[in-house]
């Protein structure tokens, strides 16, 4: 495996008796990540971290192999998008894009701005003042500011606050394109279907403490103690059912009041193997397989509410 | 640089705040005009005191520049931009020192014309006189502006601990207790003024030339090294 | 309804489970519930309240710089007194209550001034002033609620130290049963005289807080007002005399509440000793107190009740 690009070791914070992060050690690899997390984990207070903007209390923050604290030079490689709406009002779009740019030591300056607004699709808009803007407007305006100096690392802290449908998807490519060309990316999100979409690996956040690691799959299989949900509708259920109760890898079958059943197994590649071989031998018709909780936002409200 | 300060510039320079600024900085020379020319004009002792010493460099000038310096940071810091800044791959002094000179820029002019015109009516457009009070004037204002910066970074209460200052400090007890003018950029200033005009001010009791220049440079370098370090140690909001 | 594969349809029924929320089931109370609960929020914005150790420095180093102007004065008094006899205090013409406020008013000015942005400033700003007005609260409901903090903490700020020298007095004199007999009578000249200071200083305050979201430019706009204009119309009225400088005198903005002041306790401040102003009839000071009071009180409701979410 490649050095990572970001090491967090051991990185703890408090505020007074408060423990906002608590020991949290992890690295981040080129593609993309998605931190995940409740209200109040401490995501945002990691990522201030991440990029310098907070000390730790304990532990370093590394990357490329410096740290990341008092170590401006580092952000000519690095562009980070914060959550808050940090704008000037007063200013045009090109404007704020340019001065970033030219903050950054960007050479080819107006190019620069040119390609970073045109990512973003806001080109009509650029000479009007963002205090004009909408707030869909501003967060892409600021996201063209963080991408004008073509940054290798992003970290993108609720970047699709506000963008509407279309904007989204149009967003979606555009990290999906920046991650191909070999660029890191850290994205923190509330929203489980885009950081489930987007995110190669996923960082679960709850309570300050780094609960889960890793792709969300890999993760949901390894909470062994949570069996998987399959839903199995078919035109013989309790016959299906009993069949299938006698399966080492199978803890429990439910019947659901219209007709399905509920299989509750740890095994679930067992089950996708032995199911429809008791189908074909039963003669039973399978009509839908379905799992219920092989998705992020089930593996979330496992390690979220325990 | 020239971003930061172009950015500070255009920060800070509002109409309304223009026009306050002009205001209050009017006051000195429209007094000095009634003052002299009226029956009974001051002395150089009184005129001294009661608006070179007392308004301009005590009340005036502090308030002009707490008003700006004072926000240079604090009103980034209070809408959460300065993170603009803070991400940028330069030393963290290319951020203070630009913020402090786009603050000087915005409030000397106003200091200086205030302080040129009641010094040419005052001494009779003494020329000596004149580049005295305006040189301290302007030196005056790089004095506050240095320390209002820095405590801009520092709290969120720049504001209320600045006029406390300036009402208490500069106001009250510098007038009185002798020790306290030792610490006193109202006394920095008045020092400066007296000892590039000596003959002028030769009645009044005032700091050494020496020691106003030297404790200038050092209120000045002190504060600036102080909001660099503060800049890179502090959590940016 | 839904349809099966073998054809017939079912109909969908809905179950509610009890997952523990509740609607509000208790009194609802109404707009004097909210106004008392703005009226409470600005009493604990302007102390520092609930905010953490920062926030309270400012608010209570003032309150407490001037409970001590009161304690010094009441300490040296009770020294003047044990010193050199009874009477001394008086015979030495020891400040006391009447030149309080003219010794604390630039405090309680500047105290004002910082104190009165705080509660209307970060609102506009913020857009919070939204959220209270899509209540059922209308603006006059918010900006009285606002008024009437800052005005108790005035009252408070203003009255304390008063008390403390009122009792530090009694208590210093060698007979305080007699003392209080013959000046029991300061305690309600010190309330209004209080009254009329903190009225005035929260009313510009607020007037000034209600032109700009920047805190920082409200308080030192209305400091230097304060600072500027008393020698600036001091030397102008000088220069002018007769009513021209009567009038250039009434000008000094520090002074108008002390010229109200001096005619509650019957006797002139040093601070207006050398006023022109202070010439002029009874009548014409407290009007122009009131012009100056009721003036910007009804300004900064002017401006509030117009604002909708």
């Amino acid at each position: 495996m490649t050095n990572p690009v970001i090491r967090v070791d051991g990185v703890s914070r408090w505020f007074g008796s408060v423990v906002a992060v608590s020991d949290i050690t992890f690295n981040v690899h080129p593609g993309i990540t998605g931190l995940l997390g409740p209200n109040g984990a401490g995501k945002t207070t990691l990522l201030r971290m991440m990029t310098g903007l907070a000390d730790t209390s304990t532990g370093t923050v590394s990357v490329f192999g410096e740290r990341v604290r008092d170590n401006p030079p580092l952000y000519r490689r690095l562009g980070v998008m914060s959550e808050h709406e940090t704008v000037y009002g007063f200013m045009t779009g090109r404007q704020f894009v340019r001065m970033m740019g030219k903050l950054r030591g960007v050479a080819t300056l107006e190019a620069a701005v040119d390609r970073a607004i045109d990512l973003v699709d806001l080109a009509d808009a650029q000479h009007r003042p963002m205090e004009t803007y909408s707030r869909g407007m501003r967060q892409r305006m600021r996201l063209a500011g963080t991408l004008v100096h073509d940054p290798e690392i992003l970290i993108l802290d609720e970047p699709l606050n506000g963008a509407d449908p279309r904007q989204r998807v149009h967003f979606k490519h555009l990290l999906h394109k920046l991650a191909a060309d070999g660029r890191t990316i850290v994205l923190s999100s509330h929203i489980l279907e885009e950081v489930e979409e987007l995110a190669d690996t996923v960082l679960l956040i709850v309570n300050g403490k780094l609960a889960a690691s890793g792709g969300f799959r890999a993760i949901r299989a390894a909470l062994n103690q949570r069996p998987y949900h399959v839903r199995v509708l078919c035109d013989s259920p309790r016959k299906l059912a009993s069949e299938v109760l006698r399966l080492d890898s199978v803890d429990a079958v439910n019947v659901d009041p219209d007709g399905a059943i509920v299989v509750l197994s740890r095994n679930v590649v067992d089950l996708q193997v032995e199911l429809p071989r008791i189908a074909q031998a039963q003669k039973i018709r399978l009509k839908r397989v379905e799992p219920l909780d092989d998705s992020l936002e089930s593996v979330f409200g496992y390690l979220v509410e325990g | 640089m020239g971003s930061v300060y172009v950015l500070t510039l255009r920060q800070l320079s509002g109409r309304w705040r223009i026009l306050i600024m002009t205001a209050l900085a009017a006051m000195p020379a429209l007094i000095a005009i009634v003052m002299l020319n009226s029956n009974a004009a001051p002395s150089v002792d009184e005129f001294e005191l009661a608006i070179l010493s007392t308004m301009l460099a005590g009340s005036i000038t502090p308030m002009v520049v707490l008003a700006i310096a004072g926000s240079a940071f604090a009103n980034e810091v209070e809408d959460k931009t300065l993170a603009n800044l803070a991400f940028a791959p330069i030393p963290r002094w290319q951020i203070v020192v630009p913020k402090l000179l786009a603050t000087i820029t915005i409030a000397a002019p106003f200091i200086l014309l205030s302080a040129f015109i009641s010094s040419y009516v005052g001494f009779l457009a003494d020329l000596r006189a004149v580049v005295a009070v305006t040189v301290a004037a302007v030196v005056g204002v790089a004095l506050y502006a240095s320390a209002f910066v820095w405590l801009g970074l520092v709290t969120t209460q720049a504001i209320g601990i600045g006029l406390l200052y300036i009402v208490l400090w500069e106001g009250f007890f510098s007038g009185f207790v002798e020790g306290v003018r030792l610490l006193s950029i109202r006394h920095y200033a008045i020092a400066l003024m007296h000892g590039i005009d000596p003959r002028r001010f030769a009645g009044t009791s005032h700091l050494s030339l020496p020691f106003a220049i030297g404790i200038s440079a050092l209120v000045i370098g002190g504060f600036l090294y102080l909001s660099i370090k503060r800049l890179r140690k502090m959590d940016i909001p | 309804m839904t349809a099966r594969a073998d054809g017939q349809t079912v109909r969908q029924s809905g179950t509610v489970f009890d997952i523990g929320y509740q609607s509000y089931t208790g009194e609802r109370e109404g707009r004097d519930r909210s106004r008392r609960a703005v009226f409470k929020d600005g009493l604990r914005i302007a102390l520092g309240v609930g905010r953490g150790g920062r926030a309270k420095v400012l608010p209570w180093f003032f309150i407490g710089l001037l409970a001590l102007i009161g304690l010094i004065m009441a300490i040296v008094a009770g020294a003047a007194e044990r010193l050199g006899g009874p009477g001394s205090a008086e015979k030495l013409n020891l400040p006391s209550h009447s030149d309080f406020y003219s010794i604390a008013s630039i405090i309680l000015f500047v105290f004002a001034a910082l104190v009165g942005p705080e509660l209307l400033c970060r609102d506009r700003r913020e857009g919070t002033i939204n959220l209270y007005l899509v209540r059922p609260l209308t603006a006059t409901d918010y900006i009285f609620s606002r008024w009437f903090a800052l005005l108790g903490v005035m009252l408070a700020t203003a009255w304390l130290p008063q008390f403390i020298l009122f009792f530090g007095l009694t208590a210093g004199d060698p007979a305080p049963a007699v003392y209080f007999q013959k000046h029991w009578l300061d305690v309600p000249r010190f309330l209004v005289a209080g009254l009329v200071m903190a009225l005035y200083a929260t009313n510009l305050s607020l007037l000034t807080a209600s032109f700009t979201t920047r805190r920082a430019y409200a308080s030192v706009f209305l400091v230097g007002l304060f600072v500027i204009t008393s020698p600036f119309t001091a030397g102008m009225a000088q220069e002018m005399k007769g009513a021209a400088g009567q009038w250039m005198s009434a000008f000094n903005l520090t002074n108008i509440p002390v010229f109200v002041n001096d005619l509650i306790f019957g006797q002139v401040s040093e601070v207006t000793e050398d006023a022109p102003a202070r010439t002029l009839p009874a009548w014409v000071l407290v009007t122009w107190y009131l012009v100056w009071t009721a003036g910007p009180g009804a300004l900064l409701w002017w401006r509030y009740r117009r604002l909708t979410p």
